[in-house]
């Protein structure tokens, strides 16, 4: 252990050096937990690039007094420094540089004045300072540090150990002050880098040579239990919040007390302050007046603030749901089969069940256009039967509400993807409607009755082929032989993308042989096979 | 005279460079612990026949603050009005580097810093026009105003084959929404506010070329134009053909997407960017 009170430039490299070789052993750790500023998971390799220059330019300082020493390493991180936690990591030995600059040798107290520059360096330095990061640790730690100091200003290994302490405590609460960090449920990937560069430190200073030598940093993890009381959304049923009811009091011989006594019981969050003369009350109430008369016959009212709080509650779930959305549109769609409506949600769309054999009700599309948390909504039908009861919708709700007359599934798809976030509704509505005529759709399903059509003979239960939902192009026994005659009166050999979506009566080793034969038939098309689940309906498919 | 200076992913074609006497700035490409400074070590055309042969995925970083303390010092010696343009501060702590730079090396001369928000071409033609107008005897107080004022109107359009890249180099900002999609979809991204942004799925490559065509068809006015590859000039050509259908062909400037980008976005990238008439 290092016993004297007064350092060293060679000790201040040399702490460094181990606690550089602690992180080190961390990298891929903090790595992983890197999720801010931007997620790319390499804060510990960025540290570690921009300590190495550091150590580098120390071993090539002129000499071993402090000043020149801090300096050399400030200049190391200047160059060296990689990455958002590098640039901030050169910022704090740019401070610890300047706290120490004329000194030969340094106390615990010069250390504690360099740290408190250093936080403030790294601070100043950033255009837009954000808490719950490095930041905020380097400010604890400095804060530690000063107050440790006051009392031992000689004890450096002491003002280490303080240091060390609360950087962990520090780090182990960027989450709650960090909304990005508590989603990802992690601690700050610079803040715990920068608590394991000066553990690493520590243990130098305190001589735990072969700790340093065969272990391994621990992390901090987040304490997530301080973490939960913030910004974490109200349940639904959390129960009603009531009048938030706060005033002052003044008056003669007011007992705060009594006072206390009284309003217990009739409501939570009581807050009673003050003295004989003027006292300050706050309580959430579903009954304001009778606190109100209460005080009233005790002295004279002031400042007085009520406020309903499930207005309050409801404004604050709303803005949480808000900046879930992506936009101010949303786009509900009448889709049936299960892997047909999971398609639909991936893309963003709300699914309304329904289709050729089970039209959806203006009430079922009406109930789902009111429960959506935006004021302007486009519906898609996907069905020609559907398209006369979507466009009722409009006139039954205050909602700005436009309708896509899609009459298949694969325009409806198509519709949906070229729904644009950023344009206006009547822009998207334009461009969706355009969309519509760049695909064909070509469903493949069983035959209700013999009949005959377009010329064609047709037998109950046989397979026949719709081209865009109205024009029957084929007819018989084998379902893959009027799928390809279907696609090929369908102009697939012009299409550049085949989506097969295979029905529930279809296995997906037939859907995959059909994908194999038109293949075959057709080099060179991409050809997607696609789960759609859909009753009734072998394939539906779209060509674009 | 003010001296221009932008960064590597500002993708502007050599010739140019020169003529204009601009000043770049290489961003760090990595693969491991390799380090090749953008164009400098690494010419885009190894870097993406690396890209798709390597099996270590290679990672950015960003230009350090005594770089540019450097830079400034010895530019000082020649000019006393320098202009920074870099690439958005929302994906690359450059720009933090720059400012950190700027106040370390005090008053050796005049610095002005611009975060454009931007990256490859929409950079690139913004650093172009600001160092024609640089040439022309622009001052720096007025040609900083007026370069704030082309980034704002700069966009610059993507073409993806896969979100891959950019999920993997922790950039896909509001791309994010496309993910888990059971479609194949080639979307078409931007930068908005300096975040990536979706801008509109397509099913095809062939349809995300229509929508980027369409994209410059749609704008305003176009005020300089730049298309640019990373691996696939034919689509480049296909590309260029369609625009000179309603745009002056000999306008159409040609670069390749920047390694640093690169890693981002992957060798299949394909990308229209302009500056929108007012």
């Amino acid at each position: 252990m290092k016993q004297a009170n007064s350092w060293n430039g060679k000790d201040l490299r040399d702490m460094f050096a181990a606690g550089s070789g602690w992180l080190e052993k961390s990298v891929a750790e903090i790595n992983a937990i890197n999720v801010f500023p931007v997620p790319d998971g390499d804060t510990g390799t960025n540290m570690l690039l921009t300590l190495r220059s550091v150590i580098e330019e120390a071993d090539r300082a002129s000499d071993t007094s402090t000043a020149v020493m801090a300096k050399a390493m400030s200049h190391g991180a200047l160059l060296g420094a990689r990455g958002n936690s590098g640039v901030i990591l050169s910022q704090i030995f740019r401070g610890l540089s300047k706290g120490l600059d004329g000194k030969e040798t340094f106390n615990g107290a010069d250390w504690a004045k360099a740290l408190a520059q250093a936080a403030k360096t790294a601070r100043e330095g950033l255009s837009n300072p954000v808490e719950g990061t490095i930041l905020t640790v380097i400010r604890d730690v400095s804060n530690a540090a000063l107050k440790y100091a006051e009392k031992n200003p000689e004890d450096l290994l002491g003002i280490m150990e303080a240091v060390v302490k609360e950087a962990k405590e520090s780090v182990a609460r960027t989450p709650n002050l960090l909304p990005v960090l508590m989603e990802a449920g992690v601690v700050d990937a610079g803040g715990q880098g920068l608590y394991i560069l000066l553990d690493g430190a520590t243990r130098y200073l305190k001589g735990e040579l072969e700790e340093l030598q065969y272990k391994k940093p621990q992390m901090v993890s987040a304490n997530i239990t301080a973490a939960r009381n913030v910004n974490i959304v109200p349940e639904e049923e959390e129960e009603a919040y009531g009048y938030c009811t706060n005033f002052l009091l003044e008056g003669d011989n007011l007992d705060p007390e009594k006072i206390r006594r009284k309003l217990e019981g009739k409501g939570l969050s009581l807050v009673v302050a003050g003295d004989e003369t003027a006292v300050r009350v706050h309580i959430h109430t579903f009954d304001p007046g009778s606190i109100l008369a209460y005080a009233t016959s005790l002295g004279s009212l002031h400042q007085i603030q009520i406020q309903n709080m499930d207005d309050q509650h409801i404004g604050f779930k709303e803005m949480q749901r808000q900046k879930a959305l992506p936009a101010d549109i949303a786009v509900v769609a009448v889709a049936f089969g299960d892997g047909m409506i999971k398609v639909f949600e991936s893309l963003g769309a709300v699914v309304v069940k329904g289709g050729q054999t089970m039209n959806p009700s203006v009430k079922e599309i009406l109930d789902v256009v009111e429960s959506l948390n935006v004021g302007k909504v486009i519906i898609l039908p996907n069905n020609k039967n559907i398209i006369l009861t979507a466009a009722q919708i409009k006139e039954l709700t205050d909602k700005k509400v436009e309708m896509v007359p899609s009459k298949t599934i694969p325009q409806g798809i198509t519709a949906l993807l070229s729904f644009n976030y950023e344009n206006s509704i009547e822009e998207n509505v334009r461009v969706m409607s355009e969309a519509i005529k760049s695909v064909k759709s070509i469903e493949i399903t069983t035959a209700a009755r013999s009949t005959q059509l377009n010329g064609i003979k047709i037998k109950q239960g046989q397979a026949i082929g719709i081209i865009d939902d109205s024009e029957l192009v084929a007819c018989g026994d084998d379902v893959t032989g009027v799928l390809m005659e279907s696609l090929e009166k369908g102009g697939v050999a012009s299409a550049e993308l085949v989506t097969l979506y295979y029905g529930a009566d279809t296995t997906p080793e037939q859907a995959e042989q059909s994908a194999q034969t038109l293949k075959e038939k057709y080099p060179g098309k991409q050809i997607e096979v696609v789960r759609g689940g859909q009753p009734h309906y072998f394939y539906i498919v779209s060509l674009e | 005279m003010v001296k221009v200076v932008c960064d590597s992913t500002a993708d502007i074609p050599q010739e140019v460079i020169d003529r204009l006497n601009i000043t770049i700035v290489p961003i760090n490409v990595l693969f491991g612990n390799e380090v090749y400074r953008d164009r400098i070590d690494i010419t885009p055309e190894q870097f993406y026949k690396r890209l798709v042969e390597s099996k270590v995925f290679p990672t950015t970083s960003a230009q350090s603050p005594g770089y540019f303390a450097e830079l400034f010092t010895s530019m000082s010696k020649q000019t006393d009005e320098i202009l920074l343009i870099l690439f958005s501060s929302k994906i690359s702590a450059t720009y933090e580097s720059a400012i950190q730079a700027k106040s370390m090396v005090g008053d050796i001369c005049k610095i002005e810093i611009v975060d454009s928000l931007q990256t490859i071409g929409a950079l690139g033609l913004v650093v172009m026009r600001a160092a024609e107008a640089a040439k022309d005897g622009a001052g720096l107080a007025e040609l900083t105003d007026q370069v704030k004022d082309w980034c704002s109107r700069a966009h610059a359009y993507m073409v993806f084959d896969t979100l891959e890249y950019l999920l993997k180099g922790g950039r896909i900002g509001r791309a994010q929404a496309l993910l888990g999609g059971l479609l194949k979809i080639t979307p078409v991204l931007t930068l908005r506010d300096g975040i990536v942004t979706p801008v509109q799925r397509t099913r095809s490559r062939s349809q995300g070329i229509e929508t980027l065509v369409n994209l410059v068809k749609s704008a305003n006015k176009i005020e300089g134009l730049m298309i640019e590859h990373a691996s696939t000039p034919d689509d480049l050509e296909l590309l260029a053909s369609k625009i000179a259908e309603f745009y002056p062909k000999e306008n159409i400037i040609r670069s390749v997407v920047s390694p640093v980008i690169g890693t981002h976005v992957g060798p299949h990238v394909l990308s229209v960017s302009f500056i929108e008439g007012k």
